[in-house]
């Protein structure tokens, strides 16, 4: 006809609300894949390590220090941490809370199982970032330094445990962690499609809860031990190694002279009267 | 002439997309109007399935017994070309609807699968699940989605057509219509419309179609010269459940399947109904019609029940209702086949028809009548075409099962390119084609209407419409109740003029919207009425027990209503059907 | 094909003469939003529509002044339409199938409330935009790109084991209910929801829908796709149709990862 001019279609340029699927643009698959990917394979496999590392606590000092000396003394130990550590922790708790925040948590109105465990896994995984926070700044990053004197692991996860507060921090850091690791583990599986199928996610469901227990369990008796043991006294139980390249050979036997700390992790100058150091009855 | 012609398609079910598919195809631009986000429309619905004679069961079925089958049914009112041509159409739009990913049911060969319906003997029903209307409507909607997004196509959704741009030679140059949330007025250029707007259920008030399906549009075109025919035919199924605001549908599929309708032969039975022995159960359609059984046609069915309730008494309880029972057959069949329209009763009526036999009712249900086309679907105003529901080909005086979707898609079919031939041939319009003076009439009808102070509310001016129609024009007729009927309808006129709309705002006000159609309801309604009242005998849907027969020498006619300004009523004529195929015989389903 | 079929509680019938009704309402899209209560006889068998029309017939609110009717979407009432999602009694549900006698005795209180869908602008009173989702169906290809319309033959064979898959998701009426619930949809996150993410799953399924197949798995890794979702459930749990969205979510999700690998390496 073209006498007439064509009419302008409806406008929905200016919608308001959610919008539309930006297909196939942007990164956020990527990153949240990443996310996806840290929280089971560095972080996950790491915790899964510490948990069972710590599990030496249970042993005695000595075989802590064993351990954390063993782990401090991997080559390249400080580049491994990072790498596989520190960064992707970072990077997962980092994204870990951007995508929190932008949640819109409904369980109020839709008390369903599927939607607590949405909400649970967010609020774990703050409970886990404020641990680890505080756990890596009170542990790893300030007092005496473990890498340098693994002899004085036990002494120092004690001593922070003297605290009753401190316990409560670490059963609930504790708890909400394995929590976190083993709903993920089932949150990765369903999100992977590796278990598609509602009796495949059922079943592993069972699974993860087991494994769950299992590794809070664990977790919480390396806890219980050190807090029921009595006291050591600030003294190194092994030898210090020498610098980061060490070789990964734990000494078998003990020096006499060690080094005492006070509370602050200050070296207390060394009396004149050697101190012999005598071994804790094993539980 | 413009190279790309531009049609608008108003109504975005079946018919609709239909249409829009074909002309964007050929190369056409399309603005699409509807109501509602097409999506949402009544087609939609449908439960039980689509027809085509694609004999997949070796039962020696052909387009040929499909065509006799649906001209029969239709009590030879129908045209005979179209359906001849639908009918033939029928294996190839399966197959088409096919590759567009409908999920229909398969063989476990991996072909499709067919089920029984009413008023044929074959296995001549395609269906997906019991959703059919769904997943062609969606499937239609994907293919309009995908042209929409390679621009050529526009939809308007939450546009209601009011009226034609027509030109001083009588011409259509577009549309006028208003848009439903900022309740502008504005029209819109086309080199033809095509009017696919479905039925007009809500006229009878509570029906088995979907609140938009009021026939306003059609009606507005018959107030603007359009013809519209056979109004008096209105299918009233057999299977409905009785609600409070709409009588759901109970498929057809659910007898098709092997559901069996009855009631306790003692008058109000008090036993619950499991308990009840074969032999104390009536099971009324089985014993009259022992060749079709419970698949005899609806008219039929319906008059049975309406028989067995009003005549005979032996409705459930004393209620208007009586049973389908199909917990005798197994669950896994039931699932695996009608399990949707099973959950609609167990949803909405809170019991569960595996176990306990469905309560059900006659409810208006389908229009056969509408804008009068001839066999190109164009009504008498160039540059007008219809399809779908909203004409009144193919069905005559009674629609088959799963006839319809079958009917809406051809249409939609044939009226696009029919209406892409016309828009090639047509000569350009003189001065702005009426478009100004449409524009201006609308708008003031609409001053009129939001500023009115009167004591009417529009809803209940409906409910009154609605009962006095399904009193006297549905099931059963008498002239007295019709004449009664269009009294009460003038009435009814009178008093629109006296209404009162509470919402005077220009933002989303659908009461204002709903008046503006509720008079069109009202014009419409006495064609049905009259058209009804003048028919003087008995066929398919349309019955009267004063005249039971079918009379072929007086009324083998199509009603032709034609609005008049001046006395604001129908001028009912006739026009000769077109018997060229088959010739007419008695229709009977009783014997074989 | 699972066996879900909602289990209905018959309700018990209420016992008061009248019901409580408040809605919430809003003019406009910008105007503010307000209560409004009604008083309304009760009878038996009423569900939410027929009590909008009951209000509509007779626009008197609780106080006794003269108000208008409620705006609100409805079409099939018969929960196949998709219309009339709406907050009845603050969850989503489709109001055609929200049976009052129920719906008096959940909240104890003999009482029952309505407001629009909250993630979706409001047009007006319940009434909302919900054209996000037919715009998400655009942006992943959700359609089968025939050759034409015209007559081809039959079309490919298939399994009624592919059949009975695509079926279920074949169901949804997009009425967006699993899109409201999710705490994952919401205007930071942009994300496209259960629907779309079923829908385009299901036209993966067909044998001729597969051409795209790698197009809509590139959609679903744009921002706002398939792994923007938490795995919160809700949506499966308050569809009206019962799809299986969680399954879809996760063979999607599988689907698209394994596209983002291949492109990764090959584009
Ligand atoms: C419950 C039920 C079950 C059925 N089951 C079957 C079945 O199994 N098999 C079968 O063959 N048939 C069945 N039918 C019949 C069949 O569904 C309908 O006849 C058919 O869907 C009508 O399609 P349509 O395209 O003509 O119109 P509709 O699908 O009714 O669409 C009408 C369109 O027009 C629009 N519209 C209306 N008025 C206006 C206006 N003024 N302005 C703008 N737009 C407007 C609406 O928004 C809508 O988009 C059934 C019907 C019902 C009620
Ligand atoms: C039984 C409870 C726990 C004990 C006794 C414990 C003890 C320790 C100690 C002693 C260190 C310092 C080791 C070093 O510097 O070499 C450490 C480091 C660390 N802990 Fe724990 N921890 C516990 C639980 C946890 C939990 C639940 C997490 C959470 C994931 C966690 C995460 C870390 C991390 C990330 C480091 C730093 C690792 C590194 O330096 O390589 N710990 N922990
Ligand atoms: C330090 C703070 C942490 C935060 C804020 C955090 C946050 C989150 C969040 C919000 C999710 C859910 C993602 C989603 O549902 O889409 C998640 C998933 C996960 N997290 Fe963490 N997390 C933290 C620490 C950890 C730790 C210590 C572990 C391992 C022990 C871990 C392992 C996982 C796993 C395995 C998943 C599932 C991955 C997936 O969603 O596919 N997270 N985390
Ligand atoms: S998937 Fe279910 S809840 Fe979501 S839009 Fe479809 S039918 Fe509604
Ligand atoms: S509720 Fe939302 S977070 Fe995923 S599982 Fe359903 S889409
Ligand atoms: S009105 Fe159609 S779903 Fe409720």
């Amino acid at each position: 006809m073209g006498s007439v001019a064509g009419v302008a279609p409806p406008d929905n340029a200016h919608r308001k609300g959610v919008k539309p699927l930006r297909a196939g643009q942007g990164h956020s698959f990527l990153l949240r894949k990443l996310h996806s990917l840290t929280g089971i394979v560095p972080i996950g496999a790491f915790l899964i390590e510490h948990i069972i590392s710590n599990l030496e606590i249970v042993h005695g000092p000595v075989a802590y220090a064993k351990q954390v000396l063993f782990l401090n003394s991997l080559p390249l130990v400080r580049v491994l941490e990072w790498a596989f550590i520190f960064i992707p922790l970072l990077f997962h708790a980092g994204y870990g809370v951007f995508i929190a925040v932008r949640g819109r948590s409904n369980v109020n109105v839709y008390p369903l199982a599927g939607n607590w465990m949405y909400v649970m896994q967010r609020v774990s995984g703050i409970i886990a970032l404020l641990y680890i926070i505080q756990h890596l700044w009170f542990q790893r990053f300030s007092g005496v330094s473990l890498p340098e004197h693994p002899g004085l692991a036990y002494w120092k996860v004690q001593y922070e445990l003297s605290n009753p507060w401190m316990v409560a921090v670490y059963v609930i850091g504790m708890v909400a962690t394995c929590f976190h690791f083993s709903y993920g583990i089932w949150l990765f599986c369903a999100k992977w499609g590796i278990t598609p199928g509602d009796d495949a996610r059922r079943k592993l469901g069972y699974a993860t809860t087991a494994f769950g227990v299992i590794l809070c369990g664990l977790g919480l008796w390396s806890i219980a031990a050190i807090v029921s043991a009595p006291m050591v006294p600030a003294v190194e139980v092994i030898p210090a190694p020498a610098d980061d390249s060490a070789p990964a050979v734990v000494p078998t036997y003990q020096v006499p002279t060690v080094q005492q700390y006070d509370s602050n992790g200050q070296p207390i100058p060394q009396s004149a009267v050697p101190q012999q150091y005598a071994p804790q009855p094993q539980q | 002439m413009a190279t790309t012609p531009r049609i608008i398609v108003v109504g975005g079910g079946l018919a609709g997309l239909s249409a829009v598919m074909k002309i964007a195809e050929a190369g056409g631009k399309v603005d699409l109007f509807s109501i509602v986000p097409v999506k949402r429309s009544h087609s939609v619905c449908a439960q039980g399935g689509i027809n085509a004679a694609k004999n997949l069961k070796g039962e020696g079925d052909n387009v040929d017994k499909h065509f006799d089958d649906t001209v029969y049914g239709g009590d030879f009112l129908a045209n005979q070309t179209p359906v001849k041509n639908m009918t033939a159409q029928g294996p190839a739009i399966i197959d088409l609807l096919d590759r567009m990913g409908v999920p229909f049911n398969r063989t476990p060969e991996g072909l499709l699968d067919f089920r029984r319906f009413g008023g044929t003997l074959y296995h001549r029903t395609a269906f997906a699940g019991a959703t059919t209307g769904q997943q062609l409507l969606y499937a239609l909607d994907e293919q309009v989605r995908r042209y929409e997004s390679e621009g050529k196509v526009t939809k308007y959704e939450g546009w209601e057509f009011l009226s034609a741009v027509i030109d001083s030679t009588g011409v259509c140059r577009g549309i006028c219509a208003m848009d439903l949330r900022t309740m502008e007025v504005r029209t819109f250029p086309a080199d033809a419309i095509i009017i696919c707007t479905g039925g007009n259920g809500a006229i009878f008030g509570k029906s088995t179609n979907s609140v938009v399906c009021t026939g306003s549009a059609q009606s507005a075109l018959y107030q603007q010269g359009a013809y519209y025919s056979n109004g008096e035919f209105i299918q009233v199924h057999p299977t409905a459940i009785p609600g409070e605001d709409k009588l759901r549908l109970m498929s057809e599929s659910a007898r098709g399947e092997g559901g069996r309708v009855w009631v306790p032969r003692k008058k109000g039975d008090p036993r619950p109904a499991k308990t009840i022995p074969e032999a104390d159960r009536y099971y009324f359609l089985e014993e009259k019609y022992p060749k079709y059984g419970n698949l005899v046609p609806r008219d039929i069915a319906t008059r049975e029940i309406h028989k067995i309730v009003y005549e005979q008494d032996l409705g459930i309880d004393g209620q208007p209702m009586v049973y389908l029972d199909v917990s005798h057959i197994d669950r896994a069949t039931l699932e695996k086949k009608i399990e949707g329209i099973l959950e609609i009763y167990e949803k909405f009526v809170g019991e569960d028809p595996h176990e306990v036999p469905m309560k059900i009712f006659p409810g208006v249900h389908y229009t056969m009548g509408g804008l009068w086309v001839d066999f190109n679907q164009q009504t008498n105003i160039p540059g007008i075409f219809a399809a779908g529901e909203a004409d009144y080909s193919i069905h005559g005086a009674n629609r088959l099962g799963a006839n319809s979707l079958l009917s809406c898609i051809y249409g939609g079919f044939v009226a696009g390119p029919q209406a892409m031939t016309y828009a090639k041939n047509l000569p350009a319009q003189t001065g702005d084609g009426g478009h100004a003076a449409e524009k201006v009439r609308q708008m003031e009808y609409n001053n009129i209407l939001l500023q009115n102070q009167g004591t009417e509310n529009p809803f209940k001016l409906w409910r009154e419409l609605g009962d006095t129609m399904t009193r006297h024009a549905t099931i059963v007729r008498y002239n007295a109740g019709l004449k009664e009927a269009d009294a009460k309808i003038v009435e009814l006129l009178e008093r629109y003029r006296n209404i009162n709309l509470t919402d005077k705002s220009q933002w989303a006000n659908t009461s204002f919207a709903f008046s503006r159609q509720l008079y069109n309801m009202l014009q419409l309604a006495r064609v049905i009425v009259q058209g009804a009242e003048k028919r003087d005998e008995s066929r398919g849907a349309h019955y009267k027990p004063d005249f039971p027969d079918r009379n072929d020498e007086q009324f083998l006619k199509s009603t032709m209503a034609a609005y008049d300004a001046k006395s604001d009523a129908p001028v009912i004529t006739y026009e000769e059907v077109d018997t060229q195929w088959i010739k007419p015989r008695p229709r009977v389903y009783t014997s074989s | 094909m699972a066996k879900k079929s909602a289990h209905v509680e018959k309700p018990k019938p209420y016992t008061g003469s009248t019901f409580k009704v408040s809605i919430k309402r809003q003019a406009s899209p910008d105007a503010p939003a307000h209560t409004e209560e009604f008083t309304l006889p009760y009878r038996s068998g009423l569900n939410i529509t027929s009590v909008l029309v009951d209000i509509a017939a007779n626009p008197i609110n609780a106080t006794g002044a003269t108000t208008t009717a409620i705006a609100y979407d409805s079409n099939c009432l018969e929960e196949i339409c998709g219309s009339c999602a709406m907050l009845i009694n603050g969850k989503a549900r489709m109001a055609c199938s929200a049976l009052v006698d129920a719906l008096l005795h959940e909240n104890g209180k003999g009482e029952i409330t309505l407001a629009p869908l909250s993630k979706f602008p409001v047009v007006r009173d319940l009434a909302v935009d919900r054209s996000v989702l037919f715009e998400n169906l655009k942006a992943v290809k959700a359609w089968v790109p025939i050759d034409g319309t015209y007559d081809l033959g039959a079309g490919p064979k298939q399994f009624p084991q592919i059949q009975e898959e695509r079926y279920p998701l074949s169901n949804c009426i997009s009425c967006t209910i699993c899109m409201e619930v999710c705490p994952q949809f919401n205007d930071s996150t942009n994300f496209v929801g259960a629907a779309t993410i079923a829908q385009a799953r299901l036209f993966n399924l067909d044998p001729s829908g597969a051409v795209l197949k790698e197009d809509r798995l590139r959609a679903l890794a744009g921002d706002g796709g398939v792994q923007e979702c938490g795995y919160a459930q809700n949506c499966v749990q308050a569809c009206p149709k019962q799809l299986p969205l969680t399954e879809a979510i996760s063979d999607m999700g599988r689907d698209v990862a394994i596209q983002q690998v291949k492109d990764f390496f090959t584009r």
